[in-house]
This record gives C-alpha cells, sequence and structure tokens, in this order.
C-alpha cells in the first residue's frame, strides 16, 4: 500500500516536470496561432480559429526563406568538416605510435579549457584581417574549429576500442594508410560518427555569438541571427513573431524526436572524456 | 604518417583557436576601434580603464548567481529527477525525452518564448497568478529590478538542466545492482542506499556535471542578450555580454579584450582548480 502510494507520487511529480518541460513550447505555438488583439486581451487560453496565416506572413516577412537555407549550408558543412578532421585525428591519437602524442593529447584538452568569453573578441579581429567577417567560409572554418577538439577525443574512444590487428591485416591485403583508414577503420566507427555528428550539428544549427559578431548581411545570416533581427525590425508582432519561431525551432524539433537516442549518446560521449 | 593524419586539425586549431588565445592578451595591451588596420600599443591602460569599469565587476557578481543557481539547484534538480526516472519502469523513454527537449532549443528561441510567458499582461505566468487570486504576486519579471534577475537566472536553469539529468541517468545506469542487493541484505533504507551506494559510485559523474554547468553558467550569454539584454540599468548584465558591448557597442575593442582576458582567465584557473580537486579525491 505504502509503495503504491509512493509510486503514485513518484509519478505525479515526474509528469509535473514533464508538463513544466513542454509546456512553454506548447504555448508558443498556441500564441502563434492567435490574432493580434486576442494575444493582447490575455483573456482566451486557445484562439478561436487557428490563424495559420501568421506562419505566412512569418516566413515572408521574417526572411525565414533566405536564412533557414543558410543555416542548412552551415550546418551540413561544419559537420561535415568536423567530422572529416576529427575522425582523422581521432584516428592517429588512437592508433598509430608517434612522438609527441601526449604533448598533443594534452594540448586538444588545453584548448577546450579555453573559454568563448576569452577569445571572441581577438576571433573577430582575427576574421576582420583575413576578410573573413561577412563570409560564408569563414564562419564555417571557425565553426570546425570550435567542434574539433572534443569531436577528435570522441573519436579516438571509438577508435581505440576497435581490435588491435584490423590495419596489420589490411597492409597484408597491400592496402595503404589512408585508404585502410577510410574502408576499413571508418566503417566500424560509425556509432562514433554519428554521436559527433549529431550533437555538433545541434551545436551548430544553434551558434548564436559568433553570427551575431561575424555577419551584418541579412543575406549571410544564420537563422539564429536572422531571427534576432527580424525581432529588432521596427514594430514587431507579437503573434508573427511567435510563429517566425516555431518555424525556426521546427527543424531541431523533429530531428530531436527521430534521433533522440543518438543525442542522448552523443551527450554521454562527449562528457565522460 | 600520423603527423599527415593530425594536420588538418592542428592547422585549424592553431588558426583559429590558439591565434586569437595569444592575440587576446596582446589586443588587450592595444587600442582598436574594430575597423581600422592600426593598432598601437597603449600600456597599462585598458585595465586601468577595466578596473573602474563598476558595470563590469557588477557584472562579474550578477554571474556568480546563474553559477550558484547552475551549481547547487540545477545539479540537485538534475541529480534528483534522474534518480526518479531511474525507479520507474513504464515511461522512461518518454520522460527522458521530454526532460531534454529544451535542451535542443537555441538561446533565441529560449528569449522568445519567455518574453512571451513572462510579459506583464498577457504573459501566462502573470495570468495564472491572477486567476488562483495572487495577484499581488504579478510582477514586470523582466523589467522589474527586483526580479529581473532572478527571473532570467531561473530561465537559465530551466533551460539547462536536462543535460546533467542526461549524464546522471547514464551514470545511474551503470551503478551495479549487486551493490544494491547487498544493501538490502543488510537492511539499509532508501537514504544509506542513496548515501553509501549511489552518491559514492556517481561522484565522477557529479564532478564533471558540477564542472561543466558551473563553466556553462558563467559564460551565459545568450540567453540574457536576448531577455533583458542586460537591463534594466544594468541588473543582469553578465560578464560575457559586457565584453561584447564593450567592443561592438563602445568600440573600445582593448578594453573588451582586457575584460576578455580577466574574465576568461578566471574561468581557466576555476576549471583547472577544479579538476585538479576531483582528481585528488580519487
Amino acid at each position: 500500500m505504502k509503495g503504491l502510494a509512493s509510486r503514485g507520487g513518484l509519478y505525479g511529480l515526474l509528469v509535473l516536470a514533464a508538463v513544466g518541460a513542454l509546456f512553454p513550447m506548447v504555448w508558443l505555438l498556441i500564441g502563434s496561432l492567435q490574432t493580434s488583439s486576442e494575444l493582447y486581451r490575455g483573456k482566451d487560453l486557445l484562439p478561436a480559429k487557428p490563424q495559420w496565416s501568421n506562419y505566412v506572413t512569418a516566413w515572408t516577412d521574417g526572411d525565414l526563406g533566405t536564412y533557414l537555407p543558410n543555416s542548412m549550408i552551415y550546418t551540413v558543412s561544419a559537420v561535415v568538416g568536423i567530422l572529416v578532421v576529427s575522425s582523422l585525428a581521432g584516428y592517429a591519437l588512437a592508433r598509430i605510435e608517434f612522438r609527441g602524442k601526449a604533448a598533443v593529447t594534452f594540448a586538444l584538452l588545453a584548448v577546450m579549457i579555453i573559454p568563448a568569453p576569452a577569445s571572441f573578441i581577438a576571433q573577430y579581429k582575427l576574421m576582420v584581417m583575413l576578410g573573413l567577417t561577412n563570409s560564408r567560409l569563414g564562419y564555417v572554418l571557425i565553426l570546425i574549429s570550435a567542434g574539433i577538439p572534443i569531436s577528435a577525443l570522441i573519436m579516438r574512444g571509438f577508435f581505440a576500442n576497435l581490435p588491435k590487428d584490423l590495419e596489420e591485416a589490411a597492409a597484408i591485403d597491400g592496402s595503404s594508410a589512408l585508404n585502410t583508414f577510410a574502408r576499413v577503420i571508418l566503417p566500424l566507427a560509425r556509432p562514433g560518427l554519428i554521436a559527433v555528428a549529431v550533437i555538433q550539428g545541434l551545436a551548430v544549427w544553434n551558434e548564436y555569438l559568433l553570427a551575431l559578431v561575424l555577419f551584418d548581411d541579412d543575406t549571410l545570416m544564420p537563422v539564429q541571427r536572422g531571427l534576432m533581427n527580424f525581432v529588432s525590425a521596427e514594430t514587431p508582432v507579437q503573434n508573427i513573431l511567435l510563429a517566425a519561431t516555431a518555424i525556426s525551432v521546427l527543424p531541431v524539433v523533429v530531428f530531436y524526436v527521430f534521433a533522440q537516442r543518438q543525442v542522448v549518446q552523443g551527450i554521454s560521449s562527449g562528457a565522460v572524456k | 604518417m600520423a603527423y599527415a593524419f593530425l594536420l588538418p586539425a592542428v592547422l585549424l586549431l592553431a588558426v583559429f583557436t590558439l591565434v586569437p588565445f595569444v592575440q587576446a592578451v596582446v589586443l588587450s595591451f592595444q587600442q582598436w576601434d574594430g575597423v581600422s588596420t592600426a593598432s598601437p600599443f597603449v600600456g597599462l591602460s585598458n585595465y586601468k580603464f577595466v578596473l573602474h569599469d563598476t558595470v563590469f565587476w557588477s557584472s562579474m557578481r550578477n554571474v556568480l548567481i546563474f553559477g550558484v543557481a547552475g551549481f547547487v539547484l540545477g545539479n540537485a534538480l538534475s541529480l534528483g529527477m534522474a534518480i526518479a526516472v531511474n525507479r520507474v519502469r513504464r515511461g522512461k523513454a518518454f520522460f527522458r525525452t521530454a526532460f531534454y527537449l529544451p535542451g535542443v532549443f537555441s538561446v533565441v528561441v529560449i528569449g522568445m518564448m519567455f518574453s512571451w510567458l513572462l510579459a506583464p499582461n498577457a504573459g501566462i505566468v502573470n495570468r495564472l497568478l491572477g486567476g488562483v487570486g495572487l495577484s499581488g504576486l504579478q510582477h514586470n519579471w523582466l523589467e522589474d529590478p527586483g526580479t529581473a534577475l532572478p527571473a532570467v537566472a531561473a530561465v537559465f536553469l530551466w533551460y539547462h538542466w536536462g543535460f546533467g539529468f542526461i549524464l546522471y541517468l547514464a551514470g545511474l545506469q551503470d551503478v551495479p545492482v549487486e551493490l544494491y542487493e547487498a544493501a538490502d541484505l543488510d537492511g539499509a533504507g532508501g537514504w544509506a542506499k542513496f548515501r553509501y551506494v549511489t552518491w559514492p559510485d556517481l561522484l565522477p559523474v557529479t564532478a564533471i556535471v558540477s564542472l561543466l554547468t558551473l563553466l556553462g553558467a558563467l559564460q551565459v550569454f545568450g540567453t540574457v542578450q536576448v531577455l533583458t539584454n542586460g537591463g534594466p540599468g544594468d541588473h543582469t548584465m553578465v560578464p560575457t555580454l559586457r565584453i561584447y558591448q564593450e567592443a561592438f557597442t563602445n568600440q573600445r575593442f582593448g578594453s573588451a579584450a582586457a575584460m576578455s582576458v580577466i574574465f576568461g582567465g578566471a574561468l581557466v584557473l576555476l576549471a583547472m582548480l577544479h579538476l585538479w580537486l576531483s582528481r585528488r579525491r580519487k
């Protein structure tokens, strides 16, 4: 009897927390479907008639047709870059003996400790000097470099767990080192690649500080930066802003619902290192 | 051979991470307006300037609220909810997915969401308070100097507790079942099991979660910038936002760099101290 009550209490607590976690998103969606006057009157819980046209207005007025594709481009290119560069580095650290290995590993850890507030001003200056502000290439390069340390360490962990004699067997078959890496080792480290891709994909999509600093050309901005532009422009209408926000977050929520297992795995493998 | 594999990573990190880190120190002794190619040396004057910037120092004090909220409340919430979810049989996956959902939003989404929830008249928080007859507790949460900082810190907590929760949950699932069985045989109650089995076994996870949440909280930027932009007055100003404004609003990149060095240096020291402490405990 006591067990039953405490189980009930436990579920009560969990349901309460779940409502707390989900409600703000739900409330945003409800607001995004109301008329302006409903919104400001603030008396109704649900829109009398869902205003889907808010989404059309948000899409055109908010320039989401520019910002969303930009974000896609940045996310895909940065994630591919991070995967290539960090799996190469992680492989060398896990499976090749060379001088200075301990120093390189330590340097990766040290670089990870450098906090963004310590370097973003100087990063901006560097990008100005290199002519890489308002540049897709500049933004992607700096995103890749931000993702490397943790990703290389995660990949190192996955490579280190593979059987020892893979390279020797491949070498006997006359395969070159790079070929062995690409054809034999990499496919076996797929779970690691997925974990890195998922975590870095979310990080890049949501990146804000560097986008804020590096872009003032509207046509190049990723969606987080673009949305802020829309918010601070003229007199924004609340329901349209909410609709624009909902559109911007939709890809992430869909991705998360389908890939939540990988997201959870990625978070754990990233933090334990 | 190994060097060829490492080359791209080393090159990118050197150019885009290490050079700027060193550059930040150099820039803190220079004057730069953000555009021109000239940045003359000015000695210690940036540091002198920062020393007297009361807003910067009060931003350091404000961010401690975020740090403490994340470190104490966030940690407790994450651990408590992880234990709760780990104990139920049905719906584990649902609760896990729901609790981490806020963690996949961007700061801009968080900002839009909560300026709407906390809006003075139409905001649901004030409406609910009014609805249950507590209209005395209604506030203009984000613009009242008395409530702005706690409100933003609460939003930050809501946004981030899922991260520690995921790590604690993974850690709990790794605690050997035999330990609990042995504790059962010894007649240990719920609290004793937590104190002598769960807690010691989770210590490494606790160390890493508290370090990451603490550092994350101290570096808070976007959540604050989008919700209040440091206001009202400077009541919710945090160091990273102050550094950003000093550079991009006031066009004083030199003193912004000096703030970077002071604040960034403090963060690095804190991280090293924490790592050293948690390693020593082992």
